[in-house]
């Protein structure tokens, strides 16, 4: 009994760590937030709530503050509404390219020190005004912040452009031999479409993979499970030739061999194997040379293309692939220290090879 | 052993005793000098005739003496006996001084039905009835062996209700029956009317919410306790059968489980212990999600959720207790109701309430799924004692979830824990075999394994004869 009675005393003390009600219909849930850069250094903040209305439609509640951080941007927003507003629900984060531009971990930083906020809540980078494209009404879309979030979500599409989280993009802020990058997402009047992937160097925006070659860059950065590709091949005879390799399965391996004078050379090789869906070429498909043919044509074709994006990348020192970790994980910790990575990366000599394999071609051929 | 006549073994004396008993009836054969006592709606009337009103209408006063010498005939030296006798069903036949007593015991009995509380859908539908003589023949019928031994008690001051303990000689733990005799022996109550009575007189922790011997009206489980080590008690005039020890999850297991396949089983097993995880905490998590934890929710359910809450004027603490109550105010109505009134009693309930309780605004309706989907949960548990206590827990929890939130719960399902890791069924441990470990009884706690595994008796029985069968393979 009196142990009972200690347990209920015990219990009641407890309530000091309870938090305090947060009832459900009195709350306002951000559900996504854009940050853009204002004028003098400023910071506009815009959050988009779904509120359900009496007669119990879905509205969204939009409000708007240019504060100097984000944190007090959220106390403006309890001044404009009668409902509590809490960040546990926030799926989306949109950054402003020219907040992008000029680094935005500091405001991820405030983000994860938020308890209540999911350590995969997206990273996505609007190409333009983030707090505009939030306020627009794609009127054949869901509402709009929903919208941006599942068309990241889905991963069926298999367009090579993944979704970033909190936690990758700081993981890979903080990690060394790596660069963060995220989703690139840009209004076109009618629609917002995915624009392509954004690659950082430590947190400010470097440059773009622009979505069609969004696939390519994916192959050589990470393993594949599913993903689509339309290759136009540079034949002599005919310009046009178009294969479109879908359900593409991808393995990804990098090797790092080292050369004299503190110098490096990576090979990245990824095997791919993937059904031709079309075809609009000359070869036929069935007859295994010419089949290969065309599997050493498109190999051939992602290698350059993977090869050229490379080089872009190191022109402007951004290690999106992460080379830097297999070069660290080939070293020792002091070699990797007194290494400057940053500037020995441009001169890494990398190359790509692509090995596909068309596993089928269709019903009839 | 010649005993000394009591002197106040005569019929006057006798009489007397029951003075004002119109229900007494008091025949004389004066040919013969007899006088008989006995209570006509105790009796079974072809008894009577066949065994008194015959012989003695056809008897001679010199052949009396021969008669009594038949060893139906009982002759008893006290007074209180031939008492105790009368009113047990027997007949007193007072001749020239002395008292015999013949058992002529056959009152109108029940029928042997269906249980109405455990049913199962194959298997033997036979169940326990009020007469303890048919419950025992009941069980005997299906345990042949002079190894089932019945010891008999008498138990409450006013009533002296019979009790028997059963158990098999060479399968149950003698101290288990040595325990359990003394605390029947130790009573002092007025009136023991119902196994559940018993069961509560000679439990472990009185105070504890949870029931501490399983309680069966089915003798096909009650002999499968038996052969598992376990003891029955039976009580006189009482549907329920008592088994101890028992352990918690055995609350959990039907006789279906054995009855059916083996995978059936299983699945029915895990399925009532997802049914537990239910009753017991599926209201409290609402109540917690919607006052503290917005967090925990999938965004497709969030504006589902908010919207049904926007209605209702309460704090989700006191709308699921609201409701909870409804439930229970619906289940004892229906439990009390003429059966037919029940029906009507469901309709109303269920389809009025639920759905005027939504619209008018007083309760969300993802509050009446998860308060129904916990009530459906609550009588999957084939005890009905069980499944009433787990059903009063979850108020505990709702309001601790009310206050703590999710600590609140997981204070509460751990407080719960913790109590039941202390409890003892007959001194043995109720949480057995998973407090202390014994892993070889799981296969049948949480899964139903195949016969050919199922190789031991269980574990909390301490059976003197572990083996079950050999079954080679």
């Amino acid at each position: 009994m009196s142990r009972l009675l200690a347990a209920i005393i015990m219990m009641c003390m407890l309530t000091g760590c309870g938090t305090e009600q947060r009832i459900l219909e009195d709350l306002g849930m951000i559900q996504t937030a854009s940050y853009d850069l204002e004028e003098n250094n400023k910071l506009r903040v815009t959050i988009n709530m779904p509120v359900s209305a009496t007669d119990s439609t879905i509205k969204k509640m939009l409000l708007t503050a240019v504060t100097d951080s984000s944190k007090e941007a959220r106390l403006l927003f309890s001044n404009q509404t009668e409902l509590t507003v809490v960040s546990g629900q926030v799926r989306n984060t949109l950054f402003g390219l020219d907040l992008a531009k000029a680094g935005i971990h500091r405001h991820v930083d405030t983000l994860l020190r938020d308890t209540s906020m999911s350590l995969g809540v997206k990273v996505t980078i609007i190409n333009g005004k983030a707090g505009e494209l939030l306020s627009k009404n794609y009127k054949q879309h869901s509402e709009t912040g929903q919208y941006i979030n599942r068309m990241l979500e889905k991963r069926g599409s298999g367009n090579g452009i993944m979704p970033s989280s909190l936690y990758q993009f700081t993981r890979d802020y903080h990690d060394d031999g790596i660069d963060p990058i995220a989703p690139i997402v840009k209004d076109t009047g009618e629609d917002a479409e995915m624009d392509g992937i954004a690659l950082f160097q430590d947190d400010r925006y470097m440059m773009k993979i622009p979505a069609k070659k969004a696939l390519i860059f994916t192959l050589f950065k990470r393993n594949l499970k599913q993903g689509e590709i339309i290759i136009h091949l540079e034949n002599k005879k005919n310009p046009k030739d178009i294969v479109m390799l879908s359900n593409i399965m991808s393995k990804r391996k990098v090797k790092v061999h080292h050369l004299a004078n503190n110098r490096f050379k990576v090979d990245i090789s990824a095997s791919i194997r993937g059904s031709v869906l079309e075809y609009t070429g000359n070869k036929d498909l069935v007859k295994k040379e010419q089949r290969h043919k065309i599997e050493e044509e498109i190999s051939q074709y992602i290698s350059s293309q993977g090869e050229q994006m490379i080089k872009d990348m190191q022109k402007n020192k951004v290690d999106s692939l992460g080379i830097g970790q297999y070069v660290r994980n080939s070293l020792s910790y002091a070699e990797w220290k007194s290494l400057n990575w940053r500037n020995v990366y441009p001169q890494v000599e990398v190359n790509c090879h692509a090995k596909v394999l068309i596993k089928n071609y269709g019903k009839y051929s | 052993m010649k005993q000394t006549p009591d002197v106040t073994l005569n019929f006057q004396h006798i009489f007397h005793q029951f003075e004002h008993c119109v229900d007494l009836v008091h025949r004389t054969f004066p040919e013969i000098h007899t006088d008989i006592l006995y209570f006509p709606n105790l009796i079974s009337k072809i008894a009577f005739s066949s065994m008194i009103l015959e012989p003695f209408a056809n008897i001679q006063l010199q052949e009396v003496d021969e008669l009594f010498k038949q060893s139906q005939f009982v002759e008893v030296f006290h007074s209180k006996e031939a008492v105790v006798g009368v009113l047990e069903g027997k007949a007193a036949i007072f001749n020239q001084g002395k008292v015999f007593l013949i058992d002529i015991y056959g009152p109108k009995d029940r029928n042997i039905e269906q249980s109405g509380t455990e049913t199962v859908i194959t298997g033997p539908h036979d169940s326990f009835g009020e007469s303890v003589s048919t419950n025992l023949s009941l069980i005997r019928r299906r345990l042949k062996s002079s190894h089932l031994k019945v010891i008999e008690y008498s138990v409450g001051e006013v009533t002296k209700s019979k009790i028997y303990i059963l158990y098999i000689d060479g399968l149950a733990n003698m101290n288990f029956v040595k325990e359990l005799e003394h605390r029947i022996k130790i009573i002092e109550i007025d009136a023991v009317n119902e196994g559940g009575v018993l069961a509560q007189l000679i439990e472990d922790k009185p105070n504890s919410i949870f029931p501490q011997y399983l309680r069966t009206e089915r003798p096909d489980s009650a002999v499968s306790k038996l052969v598992d080590g376990r003891i029955i008690m039976l009580v006189e005039n009482s549907p329920t059968a008592i088994s101890a020890p028992s352990s918690f999850f055995e609350f959990f297991s039907s006789p279906d489980d054995y009855y059916q396949r083996w995978t059936l089983g299983t699945a029915l097993r895990l399925l009532r212990f997802l049914a537990l995880l239910i009753t017991i905490t599926f209201t409290a998590l609402y109540v917690s999600v919607t006052t503290y934890h917005y967090e925990m929710i999938p965004e497709s359910l969030l504006m589902t959720l908010v919207e049904s809450r926007n209605r209702v004027p309460f704090p989700p603490v006191y709308e699921a207790l609201l409701m909870e109550t409804m439930i229970e105010l619906l289940r004892e109505a229906g439990a009390r109701l003429p059966t037919k009134i029940a029906q009507t009693i469901g309709i109303v309930g269920g389809i009025v309430i639920g759905q005027a309780a939504v619209q008018a605004g007083l309760t969300s309706n993802v509050l009446i799924i998860a308060v129904a989907s916990s009530a459906i949960a609550s009588f999957v548990i084939p005890s009905y004692v069980m499944s009433a206590s787990l059903r009063l827990m979850r108020f505990g929890l709702i309001i601790m979830a009310g206050i703590w939130g999710n600590l609140g719960l997981i204070m509460g399902v751990a407080l719960i824990i913790i109590h039941i890791s202390g409890l003892t069924s007959l001194g043995a441990p109720y949480l057995i075999p998973v407090a202390p470990m014994k892993g070889t009884d799981w296969k049948d706690i949480f899964i139903r394994a195949p016969f050919s595994q199922l190789k031991n008796r269980p574990y909390q029985t301490k059976s003197p004869n572990q083996v079950r069968q050999k079954i080679r393979k």
